[in-house]
């Protein structure tokens, strides 16, 4: 387990403030948070890069500050692989088990094994420079892996890759990891890479990690406006409990379910998707159901982004084909429902 | 109001007149320039050339042109050796380091460059020469005054701010996250820097050792100072050409200046093809953005 407590380090325009976290061994672990807050800054002092100004490392309890990147055992992945230009492929992947295995056989018999695996052992010849991007992330993260790193901290690897490419290495990424269970801390600013390949995620902003959990538990239940921005709430209304209610203003009155805590002016949010339209009233009781009118239609691809004004404006993420088939426009009265459920109280 | 019509139409006259016959004329002093200023080059080294060329086999026969040609080999090499041997680690740090003073460190280091090199070559007699450091150098057996190993730390002395530019530019091109790739990697800093950051820099090197090379074999005002201008014994090929002068004997003077030229003209184009700008030797490198 990797613990980090009370780290303090400032660099630059950069200030890391009391971050606080652990990952266990063998844990896929994503950390997020939005451009320019500080996250390569953290995984450069994780592999020793720079000193901490305050606080502790600890790797399965032995403190890791005192030691220099070579003694930490971590592997690093920069967002633009840093491969050494002058190697070719294999000599590249080789490079770390060079100083560790002398028998040249069994060295090359471990580099394509490793580059087998990552699919790019007809490369191993070739220079970096005329390889494709993807080719070059999977040959940085082999080399960081064949040397069985304690850690392996991947900055932003996927952001350089056009979309498909993109989709298809976070899955590879997802079965390299349970295939070799390293332990993984893996930083990005895109909050959609996280489903699916992170076992649990640290958001992070203005230098300090504000919500630790699973990708579902922070999607689910931002703890503060800030995540629930970045995770992609959009409906975020302010209101105050009355009687079990959120009462917004307006005469609008949510419906929510409401865990004791929760008391005076509050933040709520609704999912875009959670946010149901329909030509006619929906008939439940247990559900938000308001009237409204369409102020604003967003084209996105498949999907479509509605406004509608019902007193405060919702945002409502539906199928472009299901507008089209209900043939609504701008200006159309239109009801937008969703469950109490939906109302996450942030 | 009432002669602006007649204003308006001189002004458009004037912007309309026909610039082509100026810019002609301004292509033309451009050109002229550039014609004149190759032309004078070429005039004053082919010069020494067309009389020098001729006598260059009877000059390489001569024992003291062969005297002098092995001398200004060896220190020049010997030099050469010793700004690489140093000029490496300093660029490297000045490069890498990050400390309080590099502006004034830099600013020191360059002020070799600065100084004529026979006022070089007088504050190193009076170094080696007149203090009591230099008397126990001595007494080691480094005798620097009047001597051929003064030659070297002459050639030294005025070279390795050349050594530092070409170098600490070329390593400030290496990414250091290389070098930090490396150390996770499991290298220590010096196995990180000899496999990663000086492979890289081969082709600077390479360059910066040319140039300091090509330079030591011309090296005179600072070497005259230190180690003198004796025949046989401290002659280099410019300190020959000086006493060849001199003396009016020309034909192996302009030999002894042929060899110069054809080994300046030589590394120049090493230099350049290697990658190697000459601006890199006239402007003062900014610190790392």
């Amino acid at each position: 387990m990797i613990e980090l407590r009370h780290v303090e380090k400032r660099l630059g325009t950069f200030h890391l403030r009391d971050i606080k976290l652990s990952v266990e061994n063998g844990e896929y672990f994503i950390l997020l948070g939005a451009t320019g807050t500080g996250k390569t800054v953290l995984l450069e002092t994780i592999a020793g890069m720079h000193k901490l100004d305050r606080g502790d490392m600890l790797y399965n309890g032995e403190d890791l500050t005192p030691l220099s990147p070579e003694e930490r055992g971590v592997g690093f992945v920069y967002q633009d692989y840093a491969l050494f230009p002058h190697l070719t492929l294999a000599q590249n992947i080789a490079f770390g088990l060079r100083l560790r295995e002398k028998d040249k056989g069994r060295r090359r018999d471990e580099v394509h094994e490793i580059a087998a695996l990552f699919g790019i052992d007809h490369l191993l010849g070739r220079r970096p420079a005329s390889l494709s991007g993807g080719e070059q992330q999977r040959a940085a993260i082999a080399r960081a892996l064949i040397v069985k790193p304690r850690i392996l901290l991947l900055d932003e690897p996927l952001s350089a890759l056009d979309p498909r490419s993109k989709e298809s290495f976070r899955r590879e990424l997802r079965r390299v990891h349970e295939l070799l269970r390293p332990t993984v801390i893996h930083v990005t600013h895109d909050f959609n890479i996280a489903f699916g390949l992170a076992d649990r995620i640290a958001v992070m902003h203005d230098g300090t990690v504000v919500q630790v959990g699973t990708p579902a538990e922070v999607f689910r239940h931002p703890t503060s406006q800030a995540v629930a921005e970045f995770v992609g709430m959009e409906n975020i209304l302010l209101g105050t409990v009355r009687r079990g209610e959120v009462h917004l203003g307006e005469g609008l009155v949510l419906s929510a379910v409401l865990d004791g805590r929760s008391a005076g002016e509050v933040s709520v949010a609704v999912r875009p998707e959670d946010v149901l339209l329909s030509r006619e009233a929906l008939d439940s009781s247990a559900r938000n159901s308001f009237r409204g009118r369409m102020i604003h239609i967003t084209h996105e691809g498949v999907m479509t982004r509605v406004t509608v004004d019902v007193g405060v404006p919702l945002v409502s993420l539906i199928t472009t084909r299901s507008l089209e088939e209900y043939g609504l426009r701008v200006g159309d009265e239109i009801w937008a429902t969703f469950k109490s459920a939906s109302v996450h109280v942030i | 109001m009432s002669d602006s019509a007649d204003t308006q139409a001189a002004r458009a006259a004037i912007e309309l007149r026909p610039t082509r016959t100026r810019n002609l004329a301004f292509a033309a002093v451009v050109a002229l320039s550039i014609a004149l200023l190759a032309g004078f080059i070429v005039l004053a080294v082919g010069m020494v050339l067309a009389r020098g060329l001729p006598n260059l086999w009877a000059g390489l026969s001569s024992p003291e042109i062969r005297f002098a040609i092995r001398l200004s080999l060896l220190t020049s090499l010997a030099s050469t050796s010793l700004c690489v041997a140093i000029g490496v680690p300093v660029a490297y740090g000045m490069s890498r380091l990050h400390m309080r003073g590099k502006g004034i460190v830099t600013a020191l280091l360059d002020i070799p460059l600065a100084l004529p090199p026979i006022v070089a070559g007088v504050a190193l007699l009076l170094l080696f020469g007149t203090t009591s450091a230099g008397q126990w150098l001595a007494d080691m057996g480094l005798k620097l005054v009047f001597t051929v190993q003064g030659i070297v730390l002459a050639q030294f002395f005025v070279n390795i701010p050349y050594m530092l530019r070409v170098m600490r530019g070329t390593f400030d091109d290496v990414d250091p996250r290389l070098e930090f790739v490396a150390r996770t990697l499991g290298c220590s800093r010096p196995q990180a820097f000899f496999r990663v950051t000086l492979p890289l820099a081969k082709n600077g090197l390479i360059a910066a050792a040319i140039i300091t090379w090509a330079r030591a074999l011309g090296e005179f005002g600072a070497a005259l100072m230190l180690a003198g201008a004796t025949r046989l014994k401290t002659e280099t090929l410019p300190v020959s050409l000086y006493l060849n002068m001199g003396v009016g004997d020309l034909e192996l003077a302009l030999a002894a200046a042929s060899i110069l030229i054809l080994i300046s003209l030589v590394s120049l184009f090493v230099f350049e093809a290697l990658g190697g700008s000459p601006m890199v030797l006239s402007r003062t490198k900014g610190g790392r953005t």
